[in-house]
């Protein structure tokens, strides 16, 4: 009886506890989002996406239509390279190398790849391309962003391939089916949703990335329509633009980063749906 | 009598694990042969022997041979595609793939290269009609597999298998997992198909062995005990242990 009790305290006071922690982190997300939302719409106008960037207080002049295509552009370049990559790199850790203890082990670092502070990934590349190529550049960014996106779609993909049950490949190795076509046809397509909600979590997550930016591709106020020269992105323009005294750009940051934290979470949402869709589907 | 198999002293190890053990059995053409013993002595072993499907794994190694038209089908050179072809397998629990109805059915066609949607068609719709399943499915051909009955399922898969028109099916307790009516039907569907190709079950039902099949061969610890046709092992076996088994006093 006592020792009933006991256990109902016990499980009350861990249940207010992990409540208590919930509410914490939910009320300062929801902090976060009510000032990006209200400081941001409100500094949001139309010349944000057509203007380029004007000296500071000049009121009702400039924007970021730059950074906005460069931002695109370096999400764009980083996803083309790291998306398949990841995707045919997991590929092999779960099918082809399941058995080797290197593929084990290239799992294990690509975990801890997922956790490396994105700005050490920065200065990597800073070493690695800036450096040799002679100056900033957006595929120094984009390979950086790269670099971000491979391990976590590759972990994503083994562990959604893994979870495909093996008498599934089983009944298509019994219809004379070769390996690579049991992968296309019957485990990627069972896998697809997980996969896809992965690399949709991973681009999202490189389209908010400053760090990795600023030794890369880091900013430049010209509008352009390429990577070969420094190239601007609404995030590090975020940076650089919220730590500057002005208050038109202080304003311009505001609007931007409203504007980026609409696109993030909007991709984050259309993921979780779509996992959604297909496992009621 | 046509022997369409012949098992001839075949050993099987997972590793060190020697779970078959001198092995010799013939398998009628346009028969079915059962394959009954208890939990663990090394029915589904034997079956995917046949279609090699132990290759899929790292150190199983096979001793003795299977015969089939004159050829050892254990050879290492053994063109595993093609024989699988052959021998077609279904298994305790169905497995549709995530796709269409038809594109299951379609899967193996397209596999051997069939392109031409009509002659696609013609085949599926045949799949279906043999495995007994076509009105049940004629109006979802688009649906998700999925969405199916695990009996319909189940003839489906068999339709799928069907569909390559192999000269064997090898059953591993195929209907365990359904409902006394659509057992039946596979039931049925498996006596009918004996007109077109050869038929090896494992089962735990000894009244369903009794039943359908021709021959009943009996397992023990990796070891054939019996193997005769289906009226003498269950009416006058030789061995004490299979009498046993199959009146239910031991396994
Ligand atoms: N993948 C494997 N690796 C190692 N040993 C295995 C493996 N699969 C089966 N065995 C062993 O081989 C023996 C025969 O197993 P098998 O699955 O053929 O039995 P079964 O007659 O089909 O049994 P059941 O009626 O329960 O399905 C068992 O002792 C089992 O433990
Ligand atoms: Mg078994």
């Amino acid at each position: 009886m006592s020792g009933l009790g006991r256990r109902k305290i016990v499980n009350i006071v861990a249940m207010s506890l992990a409540s208590a922690c919930a509410a914490a982190g939910l009320f300062l997300l929801l902090v976060i989002l009510y000032d990006v939302l209200v400081e941001g719409a409100g500094s949001l106008r139309l010349r944000l996406f057509t203007q380029d960037p004007a000296p500071p207080n000049i009121p009702g002049a400039g924007g970021l239509r730059g950074a906005f295509l460069g931002q695109g552009l370096l999400t764009l370049a980083a996803s083309v390279v790291g998306v398949p990559v990841g995707v045919l790199g997991g590929t092999f850790l779960a099918e082809y190398g399941r058995h080797y203890k290197i593929c084990r082990l290239i799992s294990a670092l690509s975990d801890m790849a997922v956790s490396i502070p994105s700005i050490v990934i920065g200065t990597f590349v800073y070493a690695v391309l800036v450096k040799p190529m002679g100056g900033f550049n957006g595929w120094a960014g984009a390979a950086a962003l790269a670099v971000i996106i491979l391990p976590v779609v590759l972990r994503t993909t083994e562990e959604m391939m893994t979870m495909v049950p093996w008498s599934l490949r089983e009944a298509a190795f019994a219809l004379g089916a070769p390996y690579c076509k049991v992968i296309t046809s019957v485990v990627w397509r069972s896998a697809m949703s997980g996969i896809f909600t992965g690399v949709l979590l991973a681009v999202a997550r490189v389209a908010g990335e400053t760090a990795p930016l600023l030794f890369t591709s880091f900013n430049s106020n010209f509008f352009q329509l390429g990577l070969n020269r420094a190239t601007p992105s609404l995030t590090v323009s975020i940076y650089q633009y919220a730590a500057s005294p002005y208050e038109t750009w202080v304003e311009t940051a505001w609007a931007a980063a409203f504007v980026v934290t609409f696109l993030v979470l909007l991709l984050n949402v259309a993921g979780r749906i779509f996992i959604k869709i297909k496992k009621v589907g | 009598m046509d022997d369409l198999l012949a098992v001839r002293n075949l050993d099987f190890y997972y590793g060190d694990n020697h779970a078959l053990r001198d092995v010799t059995l013939p398998i009628r053409k346009n028969s079915i042969t059962s394959l009954i013993g208890p939990s663990g002595c090394g029915k589904t072993t034997l079956l995917r022997c046949f279609n090699r499907m132990h290759d899929l794994y790292p150190n199983n190694r096979y001793g003795g041979e299977i015969v089939m038209d004159g050829r050892n089908i254990l050879r290492d050179d053994e063109d595993l595609i093609s024989l699988r072809n052959i021998l077609g397998m279904v298994f305790q629990k169905p497995t549709p793939f995530p796709m269409s109805v038809f594109d299951n059915v379609a899967y193996g066609l397209r596999l051997k290269s069939v392109r031409n949607s009509s002659v696609l068609k013609e085949k599926v719709e045949r799949a279906l009609r043999q495995a007994a399943v076509w009105e049940e499915v004629k109006d979802r051909l688009n649906q998700n597999a999925a969405g199916l009955s695990g009996g319909q399922q189940q003839r489906l898969v068999i339709a799928r298998t069907l569909a390559v028109e192999p000269r064997v099916i090898l059953f591993d307790e195929s209907t365990s997992a359904l409902d006394p009516i659509s057992t039946q039907k596979i039931e049925d569907l498996m006596v009918e198909l004996k007109k077109d190709v050869t038929i090896v079950a494992v089962t735990h039902n000894m009244q369903q062995a009794a039943r359908i099949s021709d021959f009943t061969a009996l397992m023990y610890v990796g070891a054939l005990v019996e193997y005769d046709e289906t009226a003498t092992i269950f009416t006058k076996p030789r061995h004490k242990m299979t009498e046993e088994y199959v009146t239910g006093r031991f396994g």
